[in-house]
């Protein structure tokens, strides 16, 4: 099955980029914020279905309410940001837990919301491309891209690249980096702590909204899509080391070709039961990640 | 009142909780207290781990489907009886646990939460995948329908539980060495105490009863698969239940299992009609819990009874000077 | 220290005791039925199905007035427990509707896993239980006495349709067949597989994968294998996945058979024109010709009535065949000829009748197999072949019931 190999590569890396597209903003808040947000899957479960509602009310290609999508959300997380860090503080003790706990609370609240108002059907994004595929053939190799996968690869490396320049050459992005090696120097060198863990957690919410849309174009949308989500945004993050931003992309396509190559030349029955250990045992062996660059 | 040793009084309060099965022969009842000790067995067991030695274990509920799976497979294949087998449950957890514990207890704070439920994740897959579990089809076991026999055998198993946990951790040393964990492990060191041995010997602690436990619950409700057994829902409810209680103490995840249980089995029972409502109220209770009350109903009752005797002592101490 | 604990155990003991709501009132002009299904949980989708073809019985029967024993009507209640999904739950619901409600019989769950931990309960306590749904063998060759099925296992009717397949001229030859874990779309996997097998269609691959699996590389490899036939066994959300698979790599195979969620106007919906030559397997349509003995006389007079009460959620076979597990209660009620409440001899005897029954619904004929594999459950109908056709659901195939001509192969998703 030789002749598959570049499929399989090619199938891997646009798995890769939807894993991108869920952790990326996860780690940017747990590098900043110091939160695993359990609540992941359902910010994006809820920019899904922002984006299927956009589409039935102004019948405009979903694509085009991420701008719309992504300032609501990111003002809807700008404003439940305290909340997050009232739990996180104080003499409570244990932030982890109790942050952890917090957003799985908020995340049930979201799911139920969302089977109350769109019940437990499975909805599908359409957008002008979700029928492309682009092929390519020399010989017996060939290679089919579809454009909606790609164009999901695309949105997460321009977030990725957005991301990185607003990290190293603003001054607002040093502000972060500042908070999240250490908060305290941070404050005493004026930096408004409260103000940017803030706008942290709101880009990471509008960032996983806009996210919703395309996993609702790309693959489907429901109510209870959370959970599934989340539990791959906790695996590539851990395994790019948590809080290690560049380390991000390169999990998130290593996730997606062990998956490809898995399914394509081993037994599928196996594929999740394969990726758990390995997680597990990288777990062990470099918690800080593959680059052991995590916090 | 004289002063009757902890212990006793417990005994007593499991003797008395024990005279209800005989009270009330109503089998759906029975059920629900089988049940209610049931998740008091797993709150309490978590909260060892969680709040007495301060690690965040994601996979507890992976003791309890080893635990079922075990008893169920010995009870099938095996032609075991029950109490040997769920016994072997409970054996296996620990020997799970032991096994798993020794590497996995290196790792602190968020890693060791995501390496227990990987691990659970794994262990489930695994139980899918295997003919001898069945696989998705999952396992049946020989029916045996007696309300009043278990819930007897999960108050003892249970209360018993509670028992020695009680002794182990309010009365023996061993609960402050595992504080002095939770404090400040690398501080612990210093006084002379041995993390590594203590967490292991908590771990396993933790596991077993939750064995024994996956055992009973195999048997009872006559039939296990990965899902009900491996999920996250048990991990899950453990950890709101002890929070909801409040965690470092024995008695907080008793409150909160309790109050949880009752809340989710009312909703269940008489509006089910309104189970959306029930899971967007939960949610913002568990999240109003932990922001309001981060220390658990039973936490925070307790220490302001705390606060208050320790202002009356010092009260007292102020008047007592003056004189 | 010793304050708390009695604090503890009395709580204990008074939030159980909330519990305890006593069945109220010994209403004796009434048969109490209980339902246990899945009306919160992953399984909702197809509890919510259930639901609904259990209360549109109910509705009916009380709309004349209800059940007539020895000249008086006793109307019926449902008295409903939810499963929420979970075999614990299951147990714990059939017993609160056994010993507390004390129903005179129940209608049954969604998912076989349910049924398995609810079935014995009904055993010891001897209420009869006819499910409308539970597909898997599993659930019949656990012989349960009490227990009782209205739909056929999904191996006589995955076998079925692809027999259908086979006998078309220049039909598929070649297959891969996939199914998701879980205990009825392995079961529909398998008995696609086996049947294929049987009929001389070469399995290419056949696996069962994690529920919810990226179908992605799986579908890539078929289409260099270029199988025939594409056959899956899986829930709402996977079907629609494998579909935009599908599209995405632009590989139509010649025949695209889905089971179970095709016939739900979510998929048709979600998919647009990409849902349209899909094959499914089913038992019941409003199409058939049907003559009900009792309640609704054809089958498409229920359509017509459920969608009138549903118009969101048009009936498929699994509400069909709830609807009909009430109606089989209704005729054996009426045989067994016994005033509500009924006692443990009655319930006996009402087992006795629904095994000797046979019926004839708008639905089909019920017949419960009393002995064999399939012990009761009603291997008494029809598969169907179902063919997405200009968005709606239509039978393909046996032609004494077909609505379209089976439209065989697929035409490409870029040509459409």
């Amino acid at each position: 099955m030789l002749v598959l190999l570049p499929q399989a590569i090619v199938d891997g890396i646009l798995l890769g980029g939807i894993y991108l597209t869920v952790s990326m903003g996860f780690s940017l808040a747990y590098g900043v914020l110091h939160v695993i947000d359990f609540a992941v899957g359902d910010w994006i479960m809820l920019g899904a279905f922002a984006g299927l509602t956009f589409t039935q009310w102004f019948h405009l290609d979903p694509l085009l309410s991420l701008p719309v999508i992504f300032v609501i959300f990111a003002a809807i997380g700008w404003m439940l940001q305290p909340s997050l860090q009232h739990v996180l503080s104080g003499s409570r003790g244990r932030p982890v837990l109790m942050a952890l706990v917090f957003t799985f609370g908020l995340a049930l609240a979201f799911r139920g919301s969302a089977l109350t108002v769109f019940g437990i059907f499975t909805h599908s994004l359409n957008t002008v491309l979700s029928q492309g595929s682009w092929h390519f053939s020399r010989g017996s190799f060939f290679l089919t891209i579809p454009v909606i996968r790609l164009a999901g690869l695309v949105y997460a490396l321009a977030v990725m690249v957005g991301l990185t320049y607003l990290l190293k050459k603003t001054d607002f992005g040093l502000a972060i980096r500042a908070v999240a090696q250490n908060k305290e120097a941070a404050g005493l060198m004026g930096v408004n702590i409260k103000k940017t863990n803030a706008a942290v957690y709101g880009l990471y919410v509008g960032i996983s909204a806009m996210t919703g849309v395309f996993i609702g174009a790309i693959v489907s949308l429901n109510a209870g899509m959370g959970p599934d989500l989340a539990l791959f945004a906790f695996f590539v993050v851990v395994l790019a080391g948590m809080g290690y931003l560049a380390g991000v992309p390169w999990a998130s396509f290593l996730l997606g070709l062990v998956q490809s190559f898995f399914l394509i030349y081993l037994n599928p029955s196996y594929v999740l039961l394969a990726l758990f250990t390995i997680l597990y045992v990288i777990l062990l062996i470099s918690p800080t990640g593959l680059f052991r660059r995590g916090v | 009142m004289r002063r009757l040793p902890a212990w006793v009084w417990i005994l007593l309060v499991i003797a008395a909780v024990g005279t209800v099965p005989l009270l009330i022969r109503d089998a759906f009842f029975l059920r629900l207290f089988t049940e209610a000790l049931m998740w008091i067995g797993l709150a309490i067991t978590w909260d060892l781990m969680c709040g007495y030695t301060g690690y965040l274990n994601f996979g507890h509920g992976v003791f309890f489907g080893v635990g079922a799976y075990t008893a169920a497979l010995l009870m099938i294949k095996g032609g075991w009886s029950f109490a040997p087998a769920a016994a072997l449950g409970g054996l296996t957890a620990g020997l799970v646990a032991l096994v798993i514990g020794w590497p996995t207890l290196r790792l602190r704070g968020a890693y060791f939460a995501i390496g227990t439920w990987a691990m659970n994740r794994a262990v489930l897959q695994l139980a899918l995948v295997l003919d001898i579990t069945g696989g998705a089809d999952g396992l049946r076991l020989p029916p045996f329908l007696d309300p009043p026999f278990f819930a007897y055998v999960m108050l003892s198993v249970v209360g018993g539980t509670f028992l020695v946990l009680w002794l182990l951790l309010e009365q023996a040393p061993f609960g402050l060495k595992l504080k002095a964990i939770r404090e400040d492990e690398s501080g612990s060191l210093a006084i002379g105490l041995n993390p590594a041995l203590l967490k292991l010997q908590a771990f396993v602690l933790s596991a077993v009863p939750v064995g024994i436990i996956g055992g009973v619950y195999a048997y009872w409700i006559t039939f296990i698969d990965p899902l009900s057994t491996l999920g996250d829902l048990v991990t899950d409810q453990a950890v709101v239940m002890a929070i909801f209680g409040g965690l470092g103490t024995l008695i907080g995840p008793v409150i909160g299992a309790i109050i949880f249980f009752a809340f989710k089995t009312y909703f269940w029972a008489y509006l089910s009609d309104y189970q959306v409502l029930y899971i967007i109220i939960l949610g913002l209770a568990i999240a109003a819990t932990v922001f309001f009350l981060p220390d658990g109903f039973w936490g925070t009752v307790s220490r302001r009874r705390e606060g208050r005797r320790a202002l009356r002592k010092g009260l007292a101490f102020e008047k007592a000077k003056q004189t | 220290m010793r304050r708390k604990n009695w604090w503890a155990a009395g709580l204990c003991i008074l939030a159980l005791g909330a519990m305890l709501v006593p069945a109220t009132g010994m209403a004796a002009d009434e048969f109490k039925i209980g339902v246990i299904t899945s009306l919160s949980g992953d399984l909702a989708t197809g509890g919510s199905v259930t639901k609904r073809g259990y209360d549109l019985w109910a509705k009916a029967v009380n709309a004349q007035g209800g059940i007539e024993i020895s000249g008086k009507k006793y109307s019926v209640r449902l008295i409903y427990g939810d499963d929420q999904s979970q075999p614990a739950q299951a147990a714990s619901a059939a017993e609160r509707l056994a010993a507390q409600e004390k129903v005179d019989a129940v209608l049954g769950p969604y998912a076989s896993g349910t049924t398995l931990s609810a079935a014995p309960v009904l055993e010891k306590y001897k209420i009869p239980m006819i499910t409308g749904s539970a597909e898997s063998p599993l659930i019949w060759k656990q012989k349960f006495r009490y227990t009782f099925g209205t739909i056929p296992p999904v191996n006589f009717t995955g076998s079925a349709v692809i027999k259908v397949l086979a006998a078309l001229p220049n039909g598929p030859k070649t297959a891969v067949i996939y199914g998701s874990n879980d205990t009825f779309s392995k079961a529909t996997a398998e008995a696609f597989k086996a049947t294929a097998e049987q009929v001389g269609i070469k399995v290419l691959e056949f696996n069962i994968l994690p529920p919810k699996q990226d179908m992605t590389p799986l579908m890539s490899k078929a289409k260099v294998l270029n199988p025939d036939l594409v056959g899956f066994g899986g829930h709402d959300e996977e079907l629609v996945n494998l579909v935009k698979v599908l599209t995405q790599i632009n590989f139509t195979p010649k025949a695209l058979l889905m089971h179970y969620g095709v016939t739900e106007p979510a998929f048709i919906q979600a998919l647009g024109k990409n849902a349209n030559q899909v094959l499914g397997a089913s038992v019941w349509t409003n199409s058939i010709q049907t003559k009900g003995a009792l309640g609704w006389p054809t089958a498409k007079a229920y359509y017509d009535v459920a969608a009138a009460e549903y118009p969101k959620d048009p009936p498929d076979y699994t509400q069909a065949a709830s609807s009909a597990a009430g109606l089989v209660f209704q005729a054996a009620l009426s045989q067994l000829a016994t005033a509500p409440p009924l006692d443990e001899a009655a319930r006996t005897k009402l087992v006795d009748i629904l095994e000797k029954l046979d019926l004839q619904t708008f639905y089909g004929r019920v017949k419960f197999a009393t002995e064999g594999d399939y012990y009761h459950s009603n291997a008494g109908l029809t598969p169907l072949m179902i063919q997405i056709t200009d968005g709606k659901e239509m039978v393909a195939a046996p032609a004494d019931s077909a609505q379209t001509k089976l439209v065989y192969p697929m035409t490409p998703w870029d040509k459409r």
